[in-house]
């Protein structure tokens, strides 16, 4: 792959109800544009890949300048080597998926990349193999995003756009495809522009996050820190928190896997549902509402962890708190708690607590599984 | 009476054949801009791209006609030479072209309404350039539609009567077709060998509208999926 070049955007853009105006460059390997359906996010992608024209100002990927609305440059989208993935794969019913992984083979080949080499490790990345020379028309909801995905990243892009991936897909089939974006994100160097409402989403994968309300962008920053903002909260899919954090896969018990949260002195053990697909290096999502928050240590329970953390900060939400507490591990946990509750247990920064999590509240997303997944046509 | 025969069965297939190869590009390409553009007088476009359609085809013959005579706008005294068009092969070629290029216009512009807009910005995305977009996703995309109009214009052009009596005439071994000569064979009351003519355009109409049906059935039973 290319060495990753930096994007740079200064657009506004009048939209039917409102003004496009953001400003911001990118530095991180992945960013995450986050915001409610509406806030102009597609748009905001589609004039970056010069899909959508009218927008003034600038955008420019490493040296490459390709919108200057006072030098009247536009720079057409078959010239700015994107990847785009949109959220209904828009695979070509007029080949297979062999010939849609390789429609951009062109461009590829043209900036200088082994495209043989390349399509088979997305073959391999996406587990796309058993696909390949299927009609496209008769794939299921995951398959066609796994095709869609692998097609943007064979024709050489220098910049991947993914425009809500999952977001046509049913719960647990985008938390089944949550890993391969995660493969995607730790093996290729291509920078990586993500549109998402779902939070969950947005910690799983970003490294950075730009949040858009109305045209505008209303905060920016690290995703946990940024999402625990309320303002920001309240634009998620369901208005709800969860915890995302990285873990690592330890043993298996009789029922239960047993994970690790943070690493050396301060990891701590987390005991999850029994999972066997998956090994190594995952992801657990924990809901801020299903975790319960006790001063004094509680007594016998049927809830599987009890840990003790520090609370960090208390934050008021629409009529809930979010209350944030380290467990030790570096990693902030948010949990959800009614307005009043922060004053009647007498919680304030500093204070030690005990967090309890039953073991069948924590999800895990996985490693890919390649289980075959339900014939879900009706997915989109 | 069989080389009679042979030669209207030639002469129509011939003039229909003509007809379609001239008409399939330009009207594919107004089809597609009616179709993708926005343009000041698109509605006029579309309006008199139809007009064919809903006119007496003697009317349009006979506008043809004073367009070409002598003294018309595309005569001898005013273009300095003749065309040499009236009362030919030639002319009933031009009724058949002007009589059918509204139904190719027509399925070409429905066919490219078909094809999903946003599949060709994601071909743009990939590197295809405006033209190869159009010729490698929208045209195979469009295809069928694209075939089933064309044949549904030849059809057309089979039969065409009214327009082509008016211009090119129904001359014996010149200008009749299979639509003028049952014309002819009626009128001098002989039935059998209008039986005959009417026959064959049965069955090549047939043939013809059958395939466009097959065309455009076919395209609807591999969507639903295999």
């Amino acid at each position: 792959m290319t060495s990753p070049a930096s994007l740079t955007v200064d657009v506004r853009l009048e939209l039917d109800r409102f003004e496009l105006a953001v400003d911001f460059s990118l530095s991180q390997p992945v960013t995450g544009l986050f915001g409610a359906s509406g806030a102009g996010k597609t748009s905001l992608l589609e004039t970056i890949a010069g899909l959508r024209r009218g927008a003034s100002g600038r955008v420019q990927l490493g040296d490459d300048v390709w919108l200057d609305s006072k030098a009247k440059r536009f720079v057409p989208p078959e010239q700015r080597s994107i990847g785009y993935v949109p959220q209904d794969g828009l695979l070509f019913p007029n080949m297979d998926a062999r010939q849609n992984l390789l429609a951009g083979e062109r461009r590829a080949r043209a900036s200088g990349q082994p495209i043989q080499e390349t399509f088979e490790s997305v073959v391999e990345l996406l587990e796309l193999a058993p696909l390949l020379d299927r009609d496209v028309r008769t794939l299921s909801g995951g398959e066609r995003q796994r095709v869609a995905l692998g097609r943007a990243l064979c024709s050489g892009p220098r910049l991947l756009m993914l425009d809500e991936p999952l977001a046509s897909l049913d719960m647990p089939l985008r938390r089944r495809l949550l890993p391969f974006l995660e493969r995607v994100r730790s093996e290729l160097t291509v920078p990586m522009l993500l549109v998402s409402h779902d939070p969950t989403e947005v910690q799983a994968l970003c490294d950075d996050v730009v949040v858009l309300r109305q045209g505008r962008t209303i905060a920016r920053g690290e995703p946990r820190e940024v999402l625990r903002d309320p303002e920001v909260f309240s634009l998620a899919e369901d208005q709800s928190y969860e915890n995302v954090l990285p873990a690592h896969l330890l043993r298996r018990e009789e029922g239960t896997s047993i994970v690790r949260l943070g690493s050396g002195e301060s990891s701590i053990e987390l005991v999850i549902p029994r999972d066997d697909m998956s090994s190594g290096e995952v992801l657990i999502g924990i809901p801020a509402n299903d975790i319960l928050i006790a001063p004094d240590r509680p007594g016998r329970l049927s809830a599987r962890n009890v840990l003790p953390a520090r609370i960090i900060e208390i934050r008021p939400i629409d009529r809930r708190a979010l209350v944030t507490a380290d467990l030790g591990t570096g990693i902030p946990l948010a949990v959800e708690v009614t307005e009043t509750t922060p004053a009647e247990l007498g919680l304030k920064p500093g204070l030690d607590v005990f967090l309890v999590i039953k073991a069948t509240s924590c999800r895990l997303y996985g490693e890919g599984d390649s289980s075959p997944e339900p014939n879900d046509y009706s997915a989109s | 009476m069989t080389d009679d025969l042979l030669h209207v069965i030639w002469l129509t297939l011939k003039v229909a054949s003509v007809a379609t190869a001239l008409v399939v590009v330009p009207a594919t390409a107004l089809g597609y801009a009616l179709a993708r553009w926005d343009f000041r007088g698109k509605r006029l476009v579309s309006a008199l791209a139809g007009l064919p359609l809903v006119l007496p085809p003697t009317a349009v013959g006979f506008l043809l006609l004073r367009l070409l005579a002598v003294d018309g706008p595309l005569g001898r005294n005013t273009l300095g030479f003749d065309l040499g068009l009236l009362l030919t092969w030639k002319a009933a070629v031009l009724a058949a072209a002007v009589m059918s290029i509204p139904l190719v216009i027509r399925t070409a512009r429905v066919a490219f309404e078909g094809v999903e807009p946003r599949l060709e910005m994601m071909a743009r995305t990939l590197g295809y350039s405006r033209i190869e977009t159009f010729f490698r996703i929208t045209l195979p995309l469009a295809g069928r539609g694209l075939l089933a109009g064309t044949l549904l214009g030849f059809t057309r052009a089979l039969g065409e009567f009214g327009a082509t009596v008016t211009l090119a005439g129904n001359i014996p071994g010149q200008t009749q077709t299979l639509a003028s000569a049952i014309f002819s064979a009626q009128q001098v009351g002989d039935n059998s060998k209008a039986d005959l003519f009417m026959l064959i355009s049965l069955a090549v109409g047939f043939l013809a509208i059958l395939g466009a049906e097959l065309l455009s059935h076919d395209r609807r039973s591999s969507e639903s999926g295999k």
